[in-house]
Formats: structure tokens, sequence, C-alpha cells
């Protein structure tokens, strides 16, 4: 077991763990956005599934079937989750941020996306903020 | 005396791993029996139970390695850090192969079509809210990886980072355990 001096204990600041975990949170916030975008039109729909025509099976027919715009969100996700993560990290890698602070912001940060995606309590707000939009 | 420390002899131990070997191996029986369901997806079905089994059976034992860390106990990093990089790898896995199984779900009279005109309540609210939450666990687990990798055995010093990591790998089984519960009833109500 390695023991840890007084210089490296020094050196470990706090920044990468909040990077990684504010990317995380942009991610799945990302995906919740994106699916609910797409369940308001079919052409809003057709735009989010534009994204995810990369990935095998997005746009088969039949029995086989497709995964449809959900390559789209998963795309859009992976993109924000990886870009926002290497972002964050390289401004704060040597900086040391409130790690109390952030662990409760980032919990009930992913309950309420979690709840997002549940529909019966996310659908008459997204309806609301669409309506506000003059969505359909 | 405290109650709390009590160590285990090498006997102790092995029945202790065998008892874990033998319920992960009958556990795995389950999506075991899906190769020989009679679908032409049965592969794939088969696939995507084995990796999602065995995510949840690591993730779940990876909880018992996440409190220390929680606590602020010392841990031995070097294999908790193996073991996370191998539930992400297997988080992995089993979001591949639900993308896959997840073409057929939404395939021409596939489970999507029946559940929708009989119990339409299930797709609209669980299965909208699993195909979500089932993603959650793999980049939670790759970002505990990294971040144990990145900070490597120093970090013990520092308990809020530990603590941090900890908490992600708690939070990514809970969401482990969601997915897989929903797509258990998901599987009993139409096999693919």
């Amino acid at each position: 077991m390695q023991h840890p001096t007084e210089s490296n204990s020094q050196a470990l600041h706090s920044g990468p763990v909040v990077a990684a975990s504010l990317a995380l949170l942009l991610a799945f916030l990302t995906l919740m956005v994106s699916h609910h975008i797409s369940r308001l039109s079919p052409g809003l729909d057709k735009l989010v599934h534009s994204y995810g025509y990369w990935i095998p099976g997005s746009q088969g027919k039949g029995p086989d079937g497709s995964i449809g715009s959900y390559t789209g969100k998963e795309t859009l996700a992976i993109g924000v989750w990886l870009l926002s993560w290497l972002a964050f990290h390289l401004m704060w890698r040597k900086q040391d941020l409130d790690l109390a602070a952030w662990t409760r912001i980032f919990v009930i940060s992913l309950v309420a996306i979690t709840l997002g995606f549940f529909h019966p309590l996310s659908d008459p707000l997204v309806l609301f903020i669409a309506g506000f939009f003059g969505l359909p | 005396m405290s109650a709390g420390h009590y160590t285990h002899d090498n006997f102790g131990k092995t029945v202790m791993r065998s008892q874990v070997a033998i319920a992960l191996l009958l556990l795995l029986c389950l999506p075991l029996a899906n190769f020989w369901f009679p679908s032409a997806y049965s592969i794939k079905a088969g696939i995507h139970g084995l990796s999602a089994i065995s995510a949840l059976a690591v993730g779940t034992y990876l909880t018992h390695r996440a409190l220390p860390l929680v606590k602020g106990m010392q841990v031995q990093l070097q294999s908790l850090r193996r073991w996370v990089l191998a539930a992400t790898l297997l988080n992995l896995a089993g979001a591949i192969s639900g993308n896959w199984i997840y073409m057929r779900y939404r395939g021409q009279d596939g489970p999507r079509d029946w559940i929708l005109e009989r119990v339409p309540a299930i797709h609209n609210v669980l299965m909208e809210f699993k195909e979500f939450v089932s993603l959650f666990p793999f980049p939670l687990m790759l970002s505990a990886t990294a971040l144990l990798y990145y900070y490597g055995l120093p970090m013990q010093t520092r308990r809020d980072l530990c603590r941090f990591v900890g908490i992600t790998i708690l939070v990514s089984w809970s969401f482990l355990l969601l997915g897989f519960v929903v797509g258990l009833v998901l599987a009993k109500l139409r096999f693919v």
C-alpha cells in the first residue's frame, strides 16, 4: 500500500468529479428533452431521428423493426455528455469545488430528471411548455 | 466487545463464495433458457438477458464495496476499480444488446403493438421510462471508473472524493434495478 505524501494529497482537486457528474446530468437532461420534443409532432420526431441514422438498425422496417428516433436521442446525449465532460474537465481540473454542496445538487437533479421520464408526471408540464412555444 | 468485527476464516470464505457461485449459475439459467425459446429473436433475447443479469449481479456486489467508500473507510482501491471497470463493460453490453432487442420490440406485431392493444399504460408509462433509465447505469459506472483511475491510489486521502464515487456506484445500481425489474415485467407480459 502506497503512503500518500503531503504533496500528492494537495495535488488532488475535486474539479474533475464535478466535471464528470455535471456532464452526466447534462447527458440525461438531453435524453429527456429530446425525448419529449420527439413526441410533440412527426416532424420533430424525424428531426431527432435524423441524428441517429448512423446507428445500425435505426431505420429498419417489418418484423425485425428498428430502434427509431431513440437512436437520435442517444446520439445527442452521447455528444453532449462527452463534449461537456471534456470542456468542464479542462476548465476545473486544477480547481477545488464544494463537493458537499454539489453532492446534494447532483442527487436531487438526478431524481428530478428521472421523474421527467415518468409520463403521468411530466406530460402536463411538457404540454404546457410546448403550448407556450405554440407547438402542437 | 463490538459484534461488528468478525473475520471470516478460509472455510467460511469458501462456503460464501460457493453459495454466490451456485446462486449466480442458477440465476443465469433464466436468461439461458431464452436461447431455446421458440422465436426468431431468441439469440438477441438470450444475450440481452445474460448481460443484464450479469451487470445486475456485479452492480449489486459493488454496492457492498461502495458503502465503505461512502463511510470514508480504507478500501482496496486497485481491486475495486477493476470491479467497477468490469461493471462498466457489462452495462455497456447490456445497453448495446438492449438496443438490439429493442428493434424487435418495436417491430411489426412486436411486443409494443401487442401491449399497446391490450395494456397501453404498460408501454406508455413503464416502457417509456425503462428505455431511458436503463441507459443511465453505463455512463454513471464509466464516470466512477474514470475517476478511480484518474486520481489513483492517493484518492484515499480525500474522503469527499471517495464518498462521491461511492454514491455514483450506488446510484448506478438503483437505475440498474429499476430497468431490470421493468424488463422482467415486459418479458413476462410478452416475449419478443
